[in-house]
């Protein structure tokens, strides 16, 4: 301000009228930060490194502390000093943690203080105690010779869970401060929906600590379901639908069936599995490159698991690789390439995969993600062919081959991000970052709700945790039946679904349409039936159409079993008869010869 | 906040012979109920309706 002394009356800048407020995606080994954005979205922001996808992880060297994706590669020689996985941990006493897994970062103790509790013990080096000051405020300047800094000492270090949990979200707070060049005056923070009220308060009191005002926690499949709702609803979709959510992480699968019935959502079923798990791609991938590796080098060299020191740090190297490999593989269909400097025995190496082979070698784990999506879609009490929409969630569904899986089970009809082409170039279905942009726009929400009186207080709860909503929905669809004459079908007539099963109730739905009143003259009347209809989905097996070169085919008599070919229809039964209505038609037009 | 929502199907012409039944005065089937994702501008408008004790047409105002 120095430079116009007088000053002026204007704000310096535009300034919005909504507080700041940020999303946060804290996953247990990504995070990422959405900012609001001018046209009232919310975009996914790099932090100082360039990075989006922020690792979870906090190592410490020295006198040094590394946060994020920085501290990842102190895994490979500075392992026990690096902290990872540590959101899952969140609320768990140390007795309920199992400690039967491999570790390949610092170890998970009792604290040795608080009993029961989860914690870290790092080695670093502390500045050594200075020597107590001299009498400062009268010692002149000039006598005051620069004291030789002494050495730092070694020293060890107990972090808690939470308090790890609390340097990171600090930090990454920071970046997003940096960015906005502004305070964060609240932020909506993601959870996954396994997450009980204890860890929910645990995140809470962790986040509090790092001076962040929590606005609410928001379930990772409330976030996704936000992002699709907003905005505008493809053609191919309608504001009522059934959509499955897949959200495939580092360290575990997440499926979510959700109704969502005008922008309101809730859960039908939910499956969560840690053996799928991008982590699982990444054994299959580093062995397939070590496998490379010792092809083209003879040195022998067994990852995932490894035995050897030696071994372990060269998986540790490639581990940290494949992350480059997988997203090329993401955002190209051509080859991609796995380099790493002295992998074992002072040999660099350099592999290449193409997608196809990288289909193949992961292809178990989509095949399971398949099953279980299968057994989710079963435990609602639905079919496959049920579900309208397919969203993606977590880094892992970036994979294109994942969804050239799920869809064979689909109608055709489904609509994924991929169908939609809303996948790479930070389009609204880019599973990376569509938990922090939809936490961020669930923050625009709250942060403007008033608390002055009881009710809207009461509306402020309905956000918070433990709340828990409930409300009453229908368990069949009602429609309306336009009756037709030799109408084709059971149903006589034409069927709309107005108000689709799972709607909650109260609901009001509104339609416009036009109607057929035939050619005639005179009166013309419309009516129909409203009827709660039966809804499934037909199952025909059908031979295979046979093949002209068949007796071409090598005779492998068990492999040639056809399996029959299932071919799937929905159906629709008239039920019970609520109501019928019949009016005139007072506002027909004749449009080349019919009226409507 | 009144979504009409346009539908492209036109229902055919009512039978001659048609007449509507007369309402059956059943009501429809037994409803269930579900904890609601806490997320959106659809769910913020629903916890007004009820808490306010509004309908659709109130809160339209
Ligand atoms: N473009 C990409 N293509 C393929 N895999 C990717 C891509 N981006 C990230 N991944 C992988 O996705 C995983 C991280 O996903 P995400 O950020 O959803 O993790 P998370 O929610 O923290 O995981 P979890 O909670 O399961 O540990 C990592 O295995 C990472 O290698
Ligand atoms: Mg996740």
């Amino acid at each position: 301000m120095a430079a116009q002394p007088n000053g002026t009356a204007d704000a310096p800048i535009e300034v919005s009228s909504i507080p700041t407020v940020v999303g946060i995606n804290f996953g247990n080994s990504y995070a990422s930060i959405a900012v609001l954005a001018k046209e009232g979205s919310a975009d996914c922001i790099a932090n100082e490194d360039g990075e989006r996808q922020i690792a979870c992880a906090v190592a410490f060297l020295g006198e040094e502390v590394y946060i994020g994706n920085q501290a990842k590669p102190q895994l490979v020689k500075n392992s026990h000093n690096t902290i990872m996985g540590f959101r899952n941990l969140l609320g768990k006493k140390f007795s309920e943690i199992p400690q039967d897994k491999p570790i390949t970062s610092a170890p998970v103790i009792q604290h040795p203080e608080q009993p029961d509790v989860p914690a870290y013990k790092v080695q670093v080096l502390q500045a050594a105690p200075s020597p107590l000051p001299k009498s400062t405020t009268t010692t002149p300047a000039a006598s005051n010779t620069a004291t030789p800094r002494s050495e730092p000492v070694p020293a060890e270090r107990i972090l808690t869970v939470l308090e790890v949990t609390t340097l990171f979200l600090k930090s990454l707070v920071q970046s997003a401060e940096d960015f906005l060049g502004r305070k964060v005056q609240g932020a909506v923070i993601s959870v996954p929906t396994w997450f009980d009220s204890i860890q929910r308060n645990a995140l809470q009191k962790a986040a509090e600590d790092a001076g962040i005002r929590v606005l609410q926690l928001l379930e990772v499949a409330g976030a996704a379901a936000l992002i699709t709702t907003t905005g505008l609803t493809p053609k191919e979709l309608s504001h009522d639908r059934t959509q499955l959510v897949v959200d495939l992480g580092a360290s575990s699968l997440e499926l979510s069936l959700l109704s969502i019935r005008e922008g309101i959502a809730f859960s039908l079923a939910t499956l969560s599995d840690p053996t799928v798990s991008g982590n699982a791609i990444d054994d299959k991938l580093i062995k397939f490159f070590a496998k490379e590796f010792t092809k083209k080098t003879k040195t022998p060299l067994t990852v995932a698991p490894a035995t050897e020191s030696q071994d372990k740090r060269a998986e540790a190297k490639l581990r940290l690789a494949v992350e480059h490999t997988k997203r090329t593989l993401s955002a190209s269909p051509g080859a991609a390439t796995c380099s790493v400097e002295s992998l074992k025995d002072g040999l660099d190496f350099t592999g290449t995969i193409t997608r196809l082979r990288f289909d193949m070698e992961v292809r178990s784990v989509y095949d399971q993600v398949y099953t279980r999506v299968k057994e989710l879609v079963e435990k609602a009490g639905l079919d496959l062919y049920d579900v309208d929409e397919i969203v993606y969630v977590g880094g892992s569904t970036s994979l294109p081959g994942l969804d050239e899986t799920l869809a064979q089970g689909f109608p055709e009809s489904i609509v994924t991000p991929f169908t939609a082409g809303t996948v790479i170039g930070g389009g609204v279905g880019d599973p990376t970052t569509i938990i922090s942009r939809g936490c961020a726009l669930q923050a625009k929400l709250v942060v403007v709700l008033p608390d002055d009186t009881d009710d809207e207080r009461e509306i402020l709860a309905s956000f918070t945790d433990g709340h828990n909503w409930t409300q009453t929905a229908t368990s069949k669809t009602i429609g309306m039946l336009f009756p037709e004459e030799n109408a084709e079908g059971p149903l006589g007539g034409q069927w709309i679904p107005a108000v689709l099963r799972d709607t909650v109730v109260p609901a009001r739905r509104l339609y416009r349409l036009d109607v057929d009143l035939g050619e005639g003259e005179g009166e013309k009347k419309v009516g129909f039936e409203v009827w709660e209809a039966k809804e499934g989905v037909k199952i025909d097996r059908v031979k295979p159409p046979k093949l002209d070169d068949e007796e071409d085919a090598p005779a492998d008599d068990e492999e040639e079993e056809e399996e029959d070919i299932e071919v799937k229809e929905k159906t629709v039964e008239k039920e019970t008869l609520l109501t019928a209505l019949s009016f005139a038609a007072k506002e027909a037009r004749q449009v080349e010869g019919r009226w409507t | 906040m009144a979504n009409v929502r346009e539908l492209s199907v036109v229902p055919p012409p009512l039978p001659a012979s048609w007449t509507p039944p007369a309402a059956s005065g059943k009501s429809i089937s037994p409803l269930v109920t579900r904890r609601l994702i806490p997320a959106g501008p659809a769910y913020l408008a629903h916890v007004k309706r009820a808490v306010h004790n509004l309908t659709f047409e109130e809160h339209d105002k």
